[in-house]
Parts: C-alpha cells; sequence; structure tokens
C-alpha cells in the first residue's frame, strides 16, 4: 500500500461532484492532489499569463492529471479547447477528461446514478472559500470540514468553476508559476519547468489562443 | 427460463454472444496453458462478476492449478459510509507466497479495484502476478494498469451478463449485453 502522506484537511471543492470523485479515489487509497497546478496557456505579446488551466486532480502514482467536467456535452466546447492548448504547450504531461457521462457512469456503476443529477452541472457548483496554501496528498480519508459539508449539500449559485477564461487570482502572471512550497520535492521541480517562462517570450500563438474555437470537438 | 427471458427484455444488444465468449475463454486458456507450463498456478478470481469467467477459463487450463476467491467491498456499497475504504470481504483461503498467480477479472473499466487489489497481492510475495480479464473498456480507464491477457476490448457502453450485473441482476445471463438505458435511468 502507499505511505500515507498525512493530510492537512479537505480541500474547498470548487464542485460537488470533485468532492465525490476525491472520497472515491480515497475509498480505493488512490492518492491525489486537488488542483496542485495551474499551466498558462496563453500570453499576450508582453508575455503576461492571461489564461490558464488547472485541472481538478492530479495522481502522482499515475503521473495523471484528471479533469472533471459535468456540464452538458454541449457546453465543454471551451474545456475541450483549453485542454487542447495544454496538450499542445505541454505534452509531456497525461491528461484524462471526465466529461458529465462518464461521471454519470461512473455513478451508475457504483450504484449512485442517484446523486448525479445534485452533482452536475450549475447545479453541484459552489464558490466556497479557497486558501491558496490548503493543498495535500490525500491517502487516508478524514472527516471534512464544514465548508466541503456545505457542498454536499449542494449550494448552487450557478458561479463558473476554477479554470479562469481571464486572468484571475490563480494567474496574475508568471511568478504564480512558482510551485508550492509546501508541495513534495520531486512534484514541484517537475513541474516548475513547465510554468516557468521569461516575461516577453510568447508562445508561438498568444492571443488567439484566447479566442472561442467554434470547431472544438469533445476529445 | 421464463425469469431469463425476462432479463433478456432489459438488453438493447448482444454485445457478445455465448459461442464468442466460449472461443475466447478457449483461446485464452490456450496461451495461459503455453505461458505457464512448468509453473505452479494459482487463479485468484474477485467475486462476484468473475466467477463464470473463472469456472469456464480454468477448464480451459491444461495444466494443474489452484484457485482461490476473494471478495472486496465496493463503493457505494453497504460499507462504504462506516468505513470510507476497501474492504476485503473475503481473503485468500491460502498463501500465494512463491506461488504464480493470476489474477482473473469479468472486466476492467476504471481499474480502481484492480489497482487495489494488484497492490494488495503483491504484498503477499507471489513469484509473479499477472492480470487475465475477459473485457477491458480503456475508454473508462482512470488508473493504468498493465493487463496480460484481455478477451474482449469494449466500447464505453454499460453491459451486464456471464457475470455482470446491475443491482445484482443479470449476472446469470449467458451473453454479454448492454443495458437499455431506461431500464437504469427508472431507477434514479
Amino acid at each position: 500500500m502507499t505511505d500515507p502522506v498525512p493530510a492537512t484537511g479537505r480541500p474547498a471543492f470548487a464542485h460537488a461532484s470533485e468532492a465525490e470523485l476525491a472520497r472515491i479515489l480515497d475509498f480505493y487509497d488512490v492518492r491525489w492532489a486537488y488542483e496542485p497546478d495551474t499551466f498558462p496557456i496563453a500570453w499576450n505579446l508582453d508575455g503576461d499569463v492571461i489564461e490558464s488551466f488547472s485541472p481538478d486532480f492530479y495522481l502522482p502514482d499515475f503521473e495523471l492529471y484528471v479533469e472533471l467536467t459535468t456540464l452538458k456535452q454541449k457546453l465543454v466546447r471551451k474545456k475541450n479547447r483549453k485542454l487542447r492548448r495544454l496538450r499542445e504547450l505541454y505534452p509531456d504531461i497525461r491528461i484524462k477528461l471526465f466529461y458529465a457521462r462518464d461521471f454519470r457512469m461512473l455513478l451508475l456503476k457504483f450504484g449512485r446514478l442517484a446523486l448525479h443529477e445534485e452533482l452536475s452541472g450549475t447545479t453541484g457548483q459552489s464558490t466556497p472559500p479557497r486558501p491558496a496554501a490548503e493543498e495535500s496528498f490525500h491517502a487516508t480519508p478524514g472527516h471534512e470540514p464544514a465548508h466541503v459539508a456545505a457542498l454536499d449539500a449542494i449550494a448552487d449559485d450557478g458561479t463558473a468553476g476554477a479554470d479562469d477564461e481571464v486572468p484571475g487570482p490563480l494567474d496574475p502572471g508568471v511568478g504564480a508559476a512558482v510551485p508550492d512550497a509546501t508541495r513534495r520535492e520531486g512534484r514541484g521541480r517537475r513541474r516548475g519547468k513547465r510554468r516557468r517562462r521569461p516575461a516577453g517570450q510568447a508562445p508561438a500563438i498568444p492571443v488567439e489562443a484566447a479566442r472561442p474555437d467554434p470547431g472544438a470537438q469533445p476529445a | 427460463m421464463s425469469h431469463t427471458a425476462d432479463l433478456e427484455h432489459d438488453i438493447g444488444e448482444v454485445l457478445l454472444s455465448e459461442e464468442q465468449i466460449a472461443a475466447k475463454t478457449a483461446e485464452l486458456g490456450a496461451r495461459i496453458s503455453e505461458d505457464y507450463a512448468g509453473r505452479s498456478l494459482t487463479l485468484v478470481s474477485v467475486l462476484k462478476g468473475s466467477l463464470p469467467f473463472m469456472a469456464d477459463l480454468m477448464r480451459q487450463i491444461t495444466l494443474p492449478l489452484r484457485i482461490d476467491l476473494m471478495e472486496v467491498s465496493s463503493y457505494g456499497g453497504a460499507t462504504t459510509e462506516s468505513s470510507g475504504l476497501v474492504r476485503i470481504m473475503k481473503d485468500l483461503s491460502a498463501s500465494i507466497v512463491g506461488e504464480d498467480v493470476l489474477l482473473v477479472e469479468d472486466i476492467i473499466d476504471t481499474g480502481l479495484t484492480l489497482n487495489y487489489l494488484v497492490r494488495y497481492l503483491r504484498g503477499k510475495n507471489p513469484a509473479s502476478l499477472k492480470i487475465c480479464t475477459l473485457l477491458d473498456k480503456p475508454a473508462r480507464r482512470l488508473v493504468d494498469i498493465p493487463v496480460d491477457y484481455v478477451g474482449f476490448e469494449i466500447p464505453d457502453q454499460f453491459v451486464v451478463g456471464y457475470g455482470l450485473d446491475y443491482g445484482e441482476q443479470y449476472r446469470n445471463l449467458r451473453f454479454v449485453g448492454v443495458l437499455r438505458p431506461e431500464v437504469y435511468t427508472a431507477h434514479e
């Protein structure tokens, strides 16, 4: 079995479906980290990050990111575009996108399909406080703090999830890419390399990448 | 028989016929017999879904072998809320130290249960540990584990029959079929 890494408390999940997936991973003793990394995916001509992508989960034992979206298929175009861009810019990372249908089938497999509606789409969204340093690996489940319990009660404010289409607190610029000091050394080094992009060195498609892509199809 | 006929009514499509399953099982049995010749083979099956496949596969293997059975709790089951962790409902009945173990599965989709079992069994120090599954649903994979023997790669549909269940039903179908969505949406 994996060596348990002491958990410092459950993260404040942006969506109730993420809390459910975390419980599933805990159940099967799969270590995970919640939104441990933010990948810049678009820059302006000055080299400032104007769009970023934060996959929901990282499974360190499998070197796999998991992005969970419970929006209806026709509404995931933006996420598909961001994912495609992420894969272009960071071809060495492995990421799995779980669509609403995938999540539904997962719940069906576990006999919890009745939960699907309340864990899906905007119904399951919430914007709890998300302290920047509250991130850790979870190897053993524990009692969730009140803010996660509140998620389970399914707050509905209809707001967006964690991935910012425009610059926000998670991607104020290159400085935000420095790995969190609380993370494990090996992981921080690896990902920090991807994230650091000196100002002024904009990628090939700096502004166009931020435009909606009407031709995007589900991956 | 009439019970089976009712169950079949809930099946939208027969994905794998009884004959296809039998042919594939024979093929896998022959491969395993060749690969494990002269070795000390133990088949470990995971209840309950793998039971029909295990029963058929072991009879297609032409080597001396031992069998053992395990059962683990599933997320969402009765034990989930109390423990929050996978529980071994039935453990191995004999030691597998130094044995060549072949884990026999009915289906691999997310890989979560398999990942757990592989780590658990490796901790028992077998000489080797390989995996055989009748069905593989790679589109659903969350955690990747190399699988040594795969019967059929199947599309991303909810399948039942030949041991696979929905709500503990349909296991006794002699084929693998796709469950009509209205069957499980009706129970939401």
